[in-house]
């Protein structure tokens, strides 16, 4: 019985179809809004208003023809998407969207789900660098450097809400303002908030930080070489890892999913749409900057924002305010 | 069921893949205009692939040169199955007003097998999209 349940938890509910079927919805939401500040209409007739639109997509990408390189390796080749959306998959595993718990919580938790929303840029980096293609080595490249640039402010913005529940554990961190009733601190950490929701978009390589795959310079960058069901694959990670760093950012600063199962769903809809819709303005009101324009962006403001945001919560925590 | 569900999935998020192989620019410009906000095809699940390994129907402008001829081929070949190739153009359909240069091979047809041929002077934007809907039409009704 006890296995029969975990293998529920991981297959459905905060496991894989629900994060499949609530994060292509994710991704229309992005797509209509994104249409919309282009003044279009966006996906229109699959579905109601084109919401099936993301599921037609990757059904379609898995009945074509499958192409593997000549060139390529053919087992990292084909293995590496699975193991992207494996990563992703088990990222949203631990967040605290059942009853304000994971499933599985323990202390450092945290650490492990930053962890698993890296191991998709770095299974991207292997992907260009096995598929043998100028174009996907270039992308390759540039995922990594943009990995260096973004990652470090990443960390420290989300190390922030940490230090103010003084916990490792994102159930308890998410708990932290219910338990305590200082709801002020969500107010207090909204410089850590911006930065984790630009590394985010930087992570995800959206507009403006779609430098691997700029599709003007480098074709499709490290998913040049890429089709049929592999991409299929790789387009579901990119819709999980959207609503793991989505559901991650709004359980560490906008106060987690509590209130009960039914309000605390309602909450994880919400607060995840609030955070892919600044996603999506980001991504509609930006254009694609430089890699050494980003580069020097993370270092010379986010750092330094999420560094200032940590000096200020260390100080009120040592002030005994917190 | 399965076989309607795939070609529910096949008609409903089309991604094209632009290529010229020798216009003279005017139907390019036609085909990103149709793309553009002011028709955005984007509501038909229509995009725009950079890779030709992503895409589904390959969007020719311009006659055949002798010198694009290898190339289209190779990009052709490069896309995974099943493809479909739509002529955009009077010179893309017959070659056009190059049918017969020194230089010039002919349509899009002289290469690689043709799916739908959208003639104009340069084609409207209408014309691209009343032609991409009636080729998925045809797909629609071919399978079922």
């Amino acid at each position: 019985m006890e296995t029969v349940k975990v293998m529920l938890y991981i297959l459905v509910f905060p496991g894989f179809l629900f994060q499949m079927i609530y994060s292509t919805y994710l991704e229309w939401v992005d797509r209509k809004l994104y249409a919309r500040m282009q003044n279009r209409r966006g996906p229109l007739y699959t579905g109601w208003s084109g919401v099936l639109q993301p599921v037609a997509d990757i059904v379609k990408l898995f009945a074509k023809e499958d192409v593997t390189p000549a060139a390529s390796d053919k087992f990292m080749f084909n293995i590496l998407p699975l193991v992207a959306l494996a990563s992703a998959c088990t990222a949203g595993l631990y967040l605290p969207v059942w009853h304000l718990t994971g499933f599985n919580s323990f202390q450092g938790d945290l650490v492990v789900v930053v962890y698993l929303l890296a191991m998709p840029s770095f299974v991207l980096f292997l992907a260009g660098w096995f598929s043998v293609s100028p174009f996907s080595l270039i992308g390759a490249t540039r995922v990594l450097t943009q990995l260096f640039a973004y990652e470090v402010p990443f960390f420290l913005a989300l190390l922030t809400p940490a230090v103010v529940a003084g916990s490792w554990k994102i159930a308890d961190i998410a708990k932290y303002p219910w338990a305590s009733g200082n709801w002020w601190v969500i107010p207090l950490q909204v410089l850590a908030f911006i930065v984790a929701v630009l590394a985010l978009q930087a992570k995800l390589e959206r507009v403006p930080f779609d430098i691997p795959e700029a599709e003007t310079e480098v074709v499709a960058g490290p998913l040049t070489e890429y089709s049929g069901k592999k991409l299929a694959v790789f387009r579901i990670q990119k819709d999980i890892s959207m609503y793991a760093g989505s559901a991650l950012i709004a359980a560490l600063f906008l106060g987690g999913f509590g209130g009960g199962l039914y309000l605390g769903a309602l909450q994880l809809v919400l607060k995840t749409l609030l955070v892919v819709a600044l996603l999506s303005v980001i991504r509609g009101a930006c254009a694609r900057i430089r890699i050494d324009q980003i580069v020097s962006f993370s270092w010379r403001y986010l750092a330094p924002m999420s560094i200032v945001q940590f000096l200020i919560v260390l100080l009120l925590k040592g002030g005994g305010v917190i | 069921m399965f076989k309607k569900l795939v070609t529910w999935a096949r008609v409903k998020s089309p991604w094209i893949l632009h290529f010229n192989s020798g216009a003279c620019n005017a139907c390019d410009i036609e085909i990103l205009a149709s793309l553009m906000p002011h028709y955005d095809l984007e509501r038909f699940g229509v995009m725009l692939k950079a890779s030709p390994r992503h895409a589904d129907v390959l969007v020719c402008s311009g006659s055949v040169t002798k010198q694009i001829a290898p190339r289209l081929k190779r990009i052709y070949e490069q896309m995974p199955d099943p493809k479909f190739v739509v002529a955009v153009g009077a010179c893309a359909c017959s070659g056009g007003a190059f049918r017969g240069c020194y230089n010039v091979l002919g349509g899009i047809d002289s290469v690689i097998p043709v799916s739908a041929y959208i003639p104009g002077c340069p084609v409207k934007p209408e014309a691209i999209i009343d032609g991409v809907a009636k080729l998925l039409a045809q797909l629609d009704k071919e399978s079922a």
